[in-house]
Formats: structure tokens, C-alpha cells, sequence
């Protein structure tokens, strides 16, 4: 019974913002649908087999399904993986079963060594076609960890393989964040001997970077616009950490905001580039305020708990945040329409620092116990809680944030 | 009084008003009319304006001053911290090496790692304008953040907290 009223509450939270999609089959963000994979054939071994074991785990972790094999079910998928030469062959048909209506009828190729990144893209494309909805499975974090001795910037896939290091530069490597492409990132780095503000683009096995701001001071918590073009962050050249827009092409900035006795930080772009939310200190404890990016006057959006941080604004239109709860950190739901809050996480340890994956239900965020902190994937939905790393992933993770696609 | 003179007034009055409201930039030196002592320092002055970062850093490895502390979630320069900035303004003003200082702020291990970047920052900029109030050149001194990255005490306690809540100074070589 307290779970259908928390159900109601989250359908109340996100009613509004819901059903957006032009797609034809939009489903209910917690409707779980069982899914027969049955009759989806593969070799037992080799790319044909890692394939079907990487799909079926997407699938399972979008959490929109539920898979059978051969059992009664409202969907089912057809099809098959195989090899051809070097090449990985996968033939897909999803459909309803009852109604016998075909959502989904494709044939992928890639290279037998692409197994896991096909996988991924065929769950996505499923996710899509079977609830209208988009899919994570083929997106990736960054994140930062400290098992060398010095906090470096990583990279990984949504299930948490091919777990890379990025920088190598022996300092603090901080913060970082993905632009809308899912190709650059924006970080802060101590290479200089001073925090600055770098622009990464990744290419397929290598990447550039460049140094975009290093004014006297702070220069930190920088993020990228929607439209790629900007850079929100704080700086304190002028003598106070302030939010500044910076044009990235042409390195003009805009002042946000001007408080001689608070600091703001953590800015984080509407999904429509108009707004920004960020934490500010103006009320005497860090809390979100919400402005337009052409200025005006900030709209403090929270009020209960003695210290709001990190927020994310996600594309589904929800802020993400963490709220300081007695001495715990949890992660919040706000909804800026409203203002109404939801507490995602359990009251077992500190949970900090959220960032929405692409499909608009699921969060990464840092658990921290006994001062280790590990990256949780949480569900707005469920509530469910995963760990992101294997327990081999050893030091502390934290910092994460989920590309855009 | 006749309306030209009205006039008149009114445009001193104007005057002085944008004068408070744009920072009087042509004020150079030490801050105005700030005491020394009382006050908390007040960042974002024109004087206080930095100068840009030090090339390469020839760290002064044997200029040890004290480490200065703050209160949780407080930037305010506590009465029991003054004279620890007193002996560091004494030293920049009257050394003969041309020195410079980096001065450091630190935050405890609690809370979000990008707030206390800019906390961190504030408890900096704080020291810095305290020191100017004292008669300290802007451009002598940079300020660097550290958040909560670099505990000076590895515990999790409130005497731990306590002591990583600070502002360090490294001096170097102009």
C-alpha cells in the first residue's frame, strides 16, 4: 500500500512533464513488460553469444522488461546473431504479441570485436520501439577516480565495462562534463598549479584538449550549454566566485551573477538553454536558485534541507540534486514547474553528486560509507540500486556524469 | 538657491553617487577608508585587482607562515586568526625579496566537492582582503582553491575538520 502511494506521488511529480514524445507506443515510465527472448537465436560462444548476453543484460537493466525465454509474454523478439566471416550478423524483429503488430524489423552488421557496442545499439532501438522511450545502454560516464594516488578522469560504458583512464597528468583532474554531442567534456585541472577550466574532444582511441579558462583565481564548475556553444561556470578573477557564460569560440564572457559576500557554483543548463540552475550561498547555507541566462533576479527553488548542492537538470525536465539530510546527503527529484521534491535514495549512506542517464529515469550518483565512495545507479522509477563498477574497480569513484546519448 | 545652482547639486550628487556604485577606479593603493583590525575584508574592490599568474613558481621553501582557520561553512576571518595574518602582511611589506604569496583555501571533507571549490576560494579571497586592509599590494598576492582535495588531516572527526578548515601561504619569487 505505501508503495502505491509513492507510485501516486511520483505519477503526480511527473504528470506534467510526461507523454511528450511523438512516437506511437509511449509507455508508462512504470510499466514493467515481460519480453520473450525465446526465439532470438545465437552460437553458444564467441561474438554471436557475448552479443545475445550483453543484450539481454540491457534490456534487463533499462527496466522496462522483463525477460522470459519461451514463457507467455506481451512482447516477444525474433531473430537471430550470427558470424559471417568477421562479421557479426544480427537479424531482430520485436513484436506484440496478441496483436501480432511489428515494431521493430532490422538487420545490423558490425565487426565480430563490436559485439558489445551492437548489442548496446539494438537495445536501444528496442527500448525505443517497444515503450517510445529512449534507452541508455549505449551511452557512457565520465567520472573521476584516485586508485593511481592522484584523482585522474575516466571513462566507461553504462554497464560499467571497458573502464578507461583519460588524463594522465599526475594532479587533480576534476568535475567533468559532457557536452551535448557526447563527444567533448569540460573539466578542471590543477596541470597548471592553479584549478582551470579545460575542453576535451574525444575522438575513437585518443583525444585533445584545451586549456578555455585560466583567470587569476577559481576557475571551476564549468558546463556545457545544450546547444554546444557555451560554457557556464564560476570564476573569481574580479575578486568573488560568480557564474559567468563564456562564448567557447570566441572566449567572451557574461557575468550571471554578483554577490560580494556568497559564492555560486554548479551551474547546470535548462534542457532549452534558457535557464540555468546553480547553488549559492547568499541565504547563509548553499542552496538552488534558478535565473534566466540573460540575467535578472535568481529564484531560490529549495527550501527544505540545511544544504541543497550539485544540482542536474535533466532533459526530462527534472533538477537532480543532493539535499543534506541530518548528516546524510540524499538525491532529489525536483520538479521546476511545481517545485515538489521526491527523495530517490535510501537512508542507508551519503548519496551525492546525481546525473541523469539519457533516458530520463535512471541517475548515477556517489555512495559514500565509511568515507569510500563508490558510483550507484539508482531509478526514479523503481527505486532500484546497482553498483556501476565491478568490486575490482578499486579507490574511490566519484564526480560522475552520464553522457547525453 | 538659484536653479542653476540647483542644478549644480544635483550633478555632484549624481556624480559621487556613480563614483560609490562603479568602485571609484581611480582610487589606487590601500583600500580607502577600510580599518585595519575590525573589518572582514571586502572582495570584488578595484585595488584588489589581480595580477596575472606567476610564470614559473620559485616556491620560497623556507618562509613558514601559520595556517589560518575557520569556522564550518564560514568564510569570516576569526579574532583568534588576526595575528597570524598581521605577521603575514609584516613579512610581504617588509621583506627585501621581491615576494610573492599564494594563498590557499581549504574546506573540511564534508559536502559538495564543486561548493567547496568556491568556498574554498571565499576563505582565500577573505584572507587576501584582510591583508590588503593591512596595506598589502593586490597584485603580490593569487589566491588558489583547493575544496576539500587536500586535508592536512586524514581523520573523520571534528578536531580533523577543524584543522583542514584553512587558509595556507606559499610564498614565492616574483
Amino acid at each position: 500500500m505505501k508503495r502505491f502511494y509513492w507510485v501516486l506521488a511520483l505519477a503526480a511529480l511527473i504528470a506534467p512533464l510526461a507523454g511528450s514524445s511523438q512516437v506511437r507506443v509511449v509507455k508508462s515510465m512504470n510499466e514493467v513488460s515481460l519480453l520473450d527472448m525465446g526465439m532470438f537465436k545465437s552460437l553458444s560462444d564467441g561474438a554471436p553469444a557475448l552479443f545475445r548476453r550483453i543484450l539481454e543484460t540491457d534490456l534487463t537493466r533499462s527496466e522496462y522488461f522483463k525477460i522470459v525465454n519461451g514463457l507467455r509474454a506481451e512482447y516477444a523478439l525474433l531473430g537471430n546473431a550470427t558470424l559471417e566471416g568477421s562479421s557479426l550478423i544480427v537479424r531482430c524483429e520485436a513484436y506484440n504479441v496478441i496483436s501480432k503488430e511489428r515494431y521493430l524489423s532490422k538487420t545490423f552488421k558490425a565487426s565480430e570485436d563490436e559485439a558489445r557496442k551492437l548489442a548496446h545499439q539494438v537495445a536501444d532501438e528496442i527500448v525505443m520501439a517497444l515503450t517510445g522511450r529512449p534507452g541508455m545502454a549505449s551511452s557512457r560516464l565520465a567520472l573521476v577516480g584516485n586508485r593511481t594516488g592522484y584523482k585522474e578522469l575516466y571513462l566507461c560504458d553504462a554497464d560499467g565495462q571497458n573502464l578507461r583512464q583519460l588524463t594522465f597528468d599526475k594532479t587533480l583532474s576534476l568535475a567533468p562534463k559532457w557536452g551535448p554531442d557526447g563527444r567533448q567534456m569540460v573539466y578542471t585541472s590543477y596541470r597548471s598549479q592553479f584549478p582551470d577550466v579545460y575542453l576535451i574532444t574525444l575522438g575513437n582511441n585518443s583525444w585533445k584538449g584545451k586549456c578555455i579558462a585560466n583567470f587569476p583565481g577559481l576557475n571551476a564548475c564549468a558546463a556545457i550549454s545544450p546547444d554546444g556553444r557555451e560554457v557556464a561556470l564560476t570564476l573569481s578573477k574580479d575578486g568573488n566566485p560568480d557564474l559567468f557564460i563564456m562564448k567557447i569560440s570566441s572566449r567572451r564572457l557574461t557575468r550571471l551573477t554578483a554577490t560580494k559576500w556568497a559564492g555560486e557554483a554548479s551551474p547546470s543548463w535548462s534542457p532549452d538553454g534558457r535557464q540555468i540552475v546553480f547553488v549559492s550561498d547568499r541565504s547563509g547555507s548553499p542552496q538552488l536558485y534558478i535565473m534566466d541566462r540573460d540575467g535578472g533576479e535568481p529564484k531560490r527553488i529549495t527550501s527544505a534541507g540545511s544544504q541543497n548542492v550539485d544540482p542536474d537538470w535533466g532533459a526530462n525536465g527534472f533538477i537532480a540534486y543532493s539535499s543534506l539530510i541530518g548528516s546524510l546527503f540524499q538525491v532529489f527529484v525536483l520538479n521546476p514547474a511545481t517545485l515538489a521534491i521526491q527523495q530517490i535514495t535510501p537512508e542507508d549512506a551519503s548519496y551525492e553528486d546525481p546525473s541523469w542517464a539519457p533516458d530520463g529515469r535512471h541517475l548515477a550518483c556517489a555512495r559514500t560509507q565509511r568515507y569510500h565512495s563508490r558510483i550507484i545507479i539508482v531509478d526514479m522509477i523503481s527505486r532500484s540500486c546497482i553498483s556501476l563498477l565491478p568490486d575490482s574497480a578499486t579507490g574511490d569513484w566519484s564526480s560522475v556524469n552520464w553522457s547525453p546519448r | 538657491m538659484t536653479r542653476n545652482r540647483w542644478f549644480g547639486v544635483l550633478v555632484v550628487v549624481l556624480a559621487c553617487t556613480m563614483c560609490f556604485t562603479t568602485g571609484c577606479r581611480k582610487k589606487k593603493g590601500v583600500a580607502g577608508d577600510k580599518t585595519t583590525g575590525g573589518m572582514l575584508g571586502e572582495p570584488g574592490m578595484e585595488e584588489s585587482a589581480f595580477a596575472p599568474r606567476p610564470g614559473e613558481l620559485k616556491i620560497l621553501t623556507d618562509v613558514k607562515m601559520d595556517t589560518v582557520l575557520f569556522d564550518y561553512d564560514s568564510t569570516q576571518i576569526k579574532e583568534t586568526e588576526r595575528a597570524k595574518l598581521d605577521a603575514v602582511a609584516d613579512y610581504l611589506k617588509n621583506t627585501n625579496t621581491r615576494a610573492g604569496v599564494i594563498i590557499e583555501g581549504h574546506c573540511d571533507e564534508r559536502g559538495s566537492a564543486e561548493y567547496n571549490m568556491a568556498l574554498g576560494e571565499r576563505r582565500a579571497l577573505a584572507a587576501r582582503a584582510y591583508l590588503i586592509g593591512l596595506g598589502v599590494d593586490g597584485s603580490v598576492m593569487q589566491t588558489r582553491s583547493l575544496g576539500k582535495e587536500k586535508p592536512v588531516n586524514p581523520g573523520h572527526d571534528e578536531a580533523a575538520w577543524r584543522e583542514n578548515r584553512r587558509d595556507d601561504f606559499i610564498f614565492f619569487e616574483q
